[in-house]
């Protein structure tokens, strides 16, 4: 006992002679993404978030774009020929300019590889002079919002080999990396050259930490000043902790329950309502989530303006109306319980996946609420490829996945894959409405806030009818900060976390 | 020689009497509860009241409900089966050819002893996470892969901890002497050999069977256990694990469960020691 | 001496290559589809899957045949060199240097504080079986091996970071951060390991030739010394050794709720998202190192008890 007590000593009192040095003026980050590698397209978004690199366009906290490293942009009046005019003192970090020639070089290797970008409608990247100049197939009034996406990160030419292989990151942000620990640690220090000026706090570590529960005990024990993603259950304590501050904000994220409009279960809209009518989504959110509020009514929450449309019927329970529809759609039930129709057990299978924490406790309760209306449910929990794999091959009957609307800041880029002819991998499966793709096709054309409006809402309304999707809960994001540290704003878009504009307390 | 190991024996004997009764005690307490308990309680341990969440011990559920409401009673009885069964065919399925695989190496040294150590050292040089991992890969969520993992990884320690032990007393003077005497293999292992490694093989199989149910647990902690809603004691506590600020009871029953089971487990392989 | 050494460099090599051609053929038989769950584990849930396996699968010819692959495989470890990982894109060997070196630190500084008690707690244990010492080590050992470690964890977490600020929860990288995640392994460690010396201990108390040297008038500290501790330690060894080898994957969910970037958790990570190159490598680094614990014990038990050393 007293040589543990004697290597514990050691070990503590050697320990804080390395630390102390650092730590004095360091923000300790901590969030839950792990940084796998730094190819763009996989974890552009730490580097995004943590302002090493920035994109062409960003968002504001209102979520409207807002210029990033282009100072404006325009489009011709056909609507082909965009052309973005680069800010004249943004410097990358080995201390060359971030001209148009190195911006069109990092574009154009983000087109040719997996991300957003090459879903757009782009024949061409050019750039000279100071402006880049993007042309088109067919006019996509989304383009600057695309190019918010972290992939379209602009990164310096020497962050590249000759092979145009990424052996680092030089980017163009107020912070530029000291050290990285994959996948656990980012080291940052303020680069000197930003055009924004100096941030607050020039020494930034960021630790990768899965686990919920030991981001918030990271938080409690003072070892990080700023705690991203905490769990909906340890936010009621946070709160009540002096030495925290916790903000909250609405993300544009819903999980919803993908079904396969052409498997036998789920063809008949009756069948699809029912599903929905049997859900008691303000039980889970009050049960999982610690907020009722989040209770998805509609497909997109409250926060983004003009697609949650107050007029249409709100999605609540009725497990009444749930057995009639069902019983319409011609399932009886048989002597167990289960429905039946001509001989086939309504039983099936919910995939689900764990890379969000909440996913499968809500499909355990969704489980038992389906049960309750004669639906046998087997929830297998596995890897988020799977939904993908199962809807291409056609053998998906039931999937519980978290979508996120903003992975462009215009929730068309979203639409526009979800609900197109086949739909795809998070949207909807062997559900082919012609009317739906009519709306977003045009939605897509034009930037006219006037001739959008209508449109958004019969978008909306043709989801809420047909429910190819049968949404459970909106999200949000929970973002604990330290007494010590001023100046935290949540960004419900995850473009940008601010970290440049906090300081410390004085 | 004879009368030293009877009176050590005896007096061994006498100190544990008491423990290896509570031991067993236990273990039938427990083994009733997981046998009988399932039988008896009437709710079903998947049933959900959102209403009830994390509903208070000895209201209307009586040991309390966990956060969807359903039964704590019914999951414990239920889980406590499926941790006792499982852990027991794994055991079950581990030591037996472990044991016999290890006092054949001891015996017969030579050939067969190096084949058998390669296919050990093969077997141990695979990480035993992975090859659970890999077999559940083929199906998650079943029964039949996470216990064959498992028995895969734990025969080898049933092997080694058998063959090492048997070989140090086959090298000893007076039963090399015996050997030589004539006495049969039978004698020697009944009567030389099995008091050895009887009581180090009553506390693995008490460790294979802790491990197994930990094992379960742990790997229901890194989400690719049993699938949801199987009461598994351990899924039980990562489940309730986030609630504990608000309902630490909750989250301790399945703990004190699992707990109480290798307790007893333990005890009775103390009382076996003489 | 020599023959053993060779020997088991022989069987180092027979091992690496058969556990890499077991992990290939179980990684290649696996139900899914590998290009899918490649592009899952690079692009993260949120992305356009389906279209990004379909580059993934051109990029890393996954069409091409399975021998062929196989061949390439052995080709280059040949040449020491163990690929890339299919999901970061990293060398493999420079990916097992930072996780299983975390991994190998971490399981050190475990069985270092785990043998601090352990043994010693055994060793009391087993001198007078039944007694005060024997009683308290039984309910230490069951209580440390009952919990399961991620609850162990926690509660350790909520103890030392939370009530008393002493130590953090997560990170790495410091001996402050390495000493929570240590002691949550070595506390179950030492729970096993003090039973194991304890009821070794308690046999050899009970042998003939322990009781024989007390006859022969030796004081108690001797006859443990020269007689007990020697015998004694031949089983402790031999599980000490698989301890060991518990202990570098049993880490896993530890790792993960300690947020150390460790080779269990890389491992979890590397089936699931079916990166061959990468769980290849960690085997067959894993299975090298498993040999060379092997080989560490059996030197031990040699020397402990020569007797054994007929059938080495």
């Amino acid at each position: 006992m007293r040589m543990m007590k004697a290597l514990f000593l050691t070990l503590t009192l050697g320990a804080p002679i390395s630390v102390s040095s650092a730590c004095a003026e360091t923000l300790k980050v901590a969030g839950p993404w792990e940084i796998a590698g730094i190819e763009p397209a996989q974890t552009g978004y730490v580097f995004s978030r943590l302002q090493v690199a920035e994109t062409l366009v960003t968002t504001d906290k209102q979520g409207t774009l807002a210029p990033g490293l282009a100072k404006r942009w325009t489009v011709s009046d056909d609507g082909l020929n965009w052309s973005f005019a680069l800010r004249d003192n943004a410097v990358f970090h080995d201390g060359t300019k971030v001209t148009a020639e190195a911006a069109v070089a990092s574009l154009r290797r983000t087109l040719g590889g997996v991300g957003v970008l090459a879903q757009a409608p782009i024949a061409e990247i050019a750039g000279e002079g100071g402006e880049i100049r993007i042309k088109l197939h067919k006019p996509f009034s989304a383009l600057p919002a695309y190019l918010v996406h972290f992939s379209t990160i602009i990164l310096a030419p020497s962050s590249f080999d000759g092979a145009g292989k990424i052996t680092g990151i030089v980017g163009s942000g107020p912070y530029q990396v000291k050290t990285l620990t994959p996948p656990a640690r980012l080291e940052l220090e303020g680069s000197g050259r930003w055009w924004g000026g100096e941030p607050g706090i020039s020494e930034v570590s960021y630790l990768a930490v899965g686990q919920g529960e030991t981001r918030a005990l990271m938080a409690e024990s003072g070892e990080a000043d700023l705690v991203f993603s905490m769990l909906p259950v340890s936010v009621d304590r946070l709160k009540a902790n002096p030495k925290l501050d916790v903000q909250i904000a609405t993300i544009p994220r819903t999980r919803i329950l993908k079904v396969n409009a052409a498997s036998p279960f789920f063809d008949q809209i009756e069948e699809r309502q029912a599903i929905s009518a049997a859900i008691d989504r303000v039980g889970i959110t009050k049960v999982i989530l610690r907020n009722a509020d989040l209770a998805a009514t509609q497909l997109f929450p409250p926060a983004m303006k003009g697609w949650n449309i107050a007029r249409v019927e709100p999605l609540t329970q009725d497990v009444e109306k749930a057995k009639a529809l069902l019983a319409a759609a011609g399932w009886t039930p048989g002597r167990d319980g289960i429905l039946e129709k001509d001989g086939k057990r309504f039983s099936v299978t919910m995939l689900t996946y764990s890379s969000w924490p909440e996913l499968p406790p809500l499909a355990t309760a969704l489980q038992a609420q389906l049960r309750r209306v004669g639906i046998n449910v087997k929830v297998s929990v596995g890897n988020s490829s799977e939904i993908p794999a199962r809807h291409k091959d056609g053998t998906l009957e039931m999937g519980l996945i978290s979508r996120l609307y903003s992975i462009v800041p215009d929730p068309v880029g979203t639409l526009l894959q979800d609900y197109g002819p086949g739909g795809s991998d998070w949207g909807a499966t062997g559900w082919d409405n012609k009317e739906m793709q009519a709306v977003v096709e045009k939605l897509a054309a034009t930037s006219d806030a006037s001739v959008r409006a209508p449109l958004q809402t019969q978008a909306v309304e043709i989801l809420q009818q047909e429910l190819p999707s049968i949404p459970v809960t909106w999200s949000e994001l929970a973002i604990v900060s330290s007494k010590r540290i001023t100046g935290v704003a949540v960004d419900p878009l995850e473009v940008n976390y601010g970290l440049s504009s906090i300081r410390w307390v004085k | 020689m004879s009368t030293i190991d009877n009176m050590t024996s005896t007096r061994a004997r006498t100190g544990v009497g008491t423990a290896r009764l509570a031991g067993a005690g236990l273990l039938i307490l427990l083994g009733g509860f997981a046998l009988l308990g399932p039988l008896v309680i009437s709710s079903d341990p998947s049933a959900q009241d959102l209403g009830a969440s994390l509903a208070p011990i000895g209201g209307d559920y009586l040991l309390g409900a966990d956060h969807y409401g359903r039964s704590l009673l019914a999951r414990l009885a239920h889980g406590a089966r499926l941790s006792f069964g499982m852990a027991f065919l794994t055991m079950l399925a581990a030591a037996v050819p472990g044991i016999l695989l290890g006092l054949a190496a001891a015996w017969k040294g030579g050939w067969a002893e190096r084949m058998l150590e390669f296919v050990a050292t093969v077997v141990l040089a695979l990480p035993g996470l992975m090859l659970v991992l890999l077999l559940l890969a083929f199906s998650p969520g079943d029964y039949g892969p996470l216990f064959l993992g498992l028995s895969l990884t734990l025969w080898v320690e049933f092997y080694r901890l058998t063959k090492a032990t048997t070989r140090t007393v086959l090298a000893q003077p007076h039963i090399e002497a015996a050997r030589m005497l004539g006495f049969g293999s039978r004698y020697i292992l009944v009567h030389y050999v099995l008091p050895v490694i009887g009581p180090m093989i009553a506390t693995l199989s008490a460790f294979a069977m802790a491990t197994a149910i930990i094992a379960v647990s742990t790997l229901s902690a890194i989400s690719v256990g049993l699938q949801p809603p199987t009461p598994e004691l351990g899924s039980m506590i990562v489940e309730l694990l986030p609630y504990f600020a608000e309902a630490p009871v909750h989250v301790l029953l399945p703990a004190v469960l699992i707990f109480l089971l290798v307790l007893g487990l333990q005890l009775l392989a103390q009382g076996d020691r003489a | 001496m020599k023959n053993f050494l060779v020997a088991r460099l022989l069987q180092a090599g027979i091992v690496s290559v058969a556990v890499g051609a077991l992990c290939f053929i179980l990684m290649r038989v696996l139900p899914g589809d590998a290009a899918m769950r490649i592009a899952a584990g690079r692009y993260g849930p949120d992305a356009r899957i389906a279209d990004a396996a379909e580059k993934v699968r051109l990029e890393l010819g996954l069409d091409r045949p399975i021998a062929m692959q196989f061949l390439e495989w052995l080709g280059s470890l040949a040449r020491f060199d163990l690929g890339h990982s299919l999901v970061t894109g990293r060398a493999v060997a420079h990916e097992l240097q930072v996780q299983l070196g975390a991994s190998v630190w971490l399981a050190a500084a475990a069985l270092v504080l785990s043998l601090l008690i352990g043994p010693i707690v055994g060793l009391f244990g087993g001198l007078k079986p039944g007694g005060a010492a024997d009683r308290l080590g039984l309910m230490g050992a069951v209580i440390f091996r009952a919990i399961p470690p991620f609850v162990l964890g926690l509660i350790l977490m909520l103890v030392f970071s939370r009530q008393l600020g002493w130590l953090p929860p997560a990170g790495f990288g410091s001996p402050r951060e390495i000493l929570l995640p240590a002691l949550t392994l070595a506390l179950g460690l030492a729970a096993m390991s003090s039973r194991v010396t304890r009821n070794a201990v308690a046999a050899v108390a009970q042998a003939p030739y322990f009781a024989f040297a007390r006859y022969k008038g030796l004081s108690e500290p001797i006859v443990v010394r020269r007689h007990g501790l020697r015998n004694a330690a031949i089983p402790v060894v031999s599980y000490l050794g698989l301890q060991a080898i518990y202990l570098i994957e049993g880490v896993v969910v530890v790792e993960s709720l300690f947020a150390y970037p460790g080779i269990g958790h890389a491992l979890v990570h590397a089936i699931v998202e079916r990166d061959i190159p990468m769980v290849q490598g960690t085997a067959l680094m894993m299975g090298l190192m498993f040999v060379a614990i092997g080989a560490a014990v059996d030197l031990l038990t040699l020397w402990l008890d020569p007797r054994t050393g007929k059938t080495v």
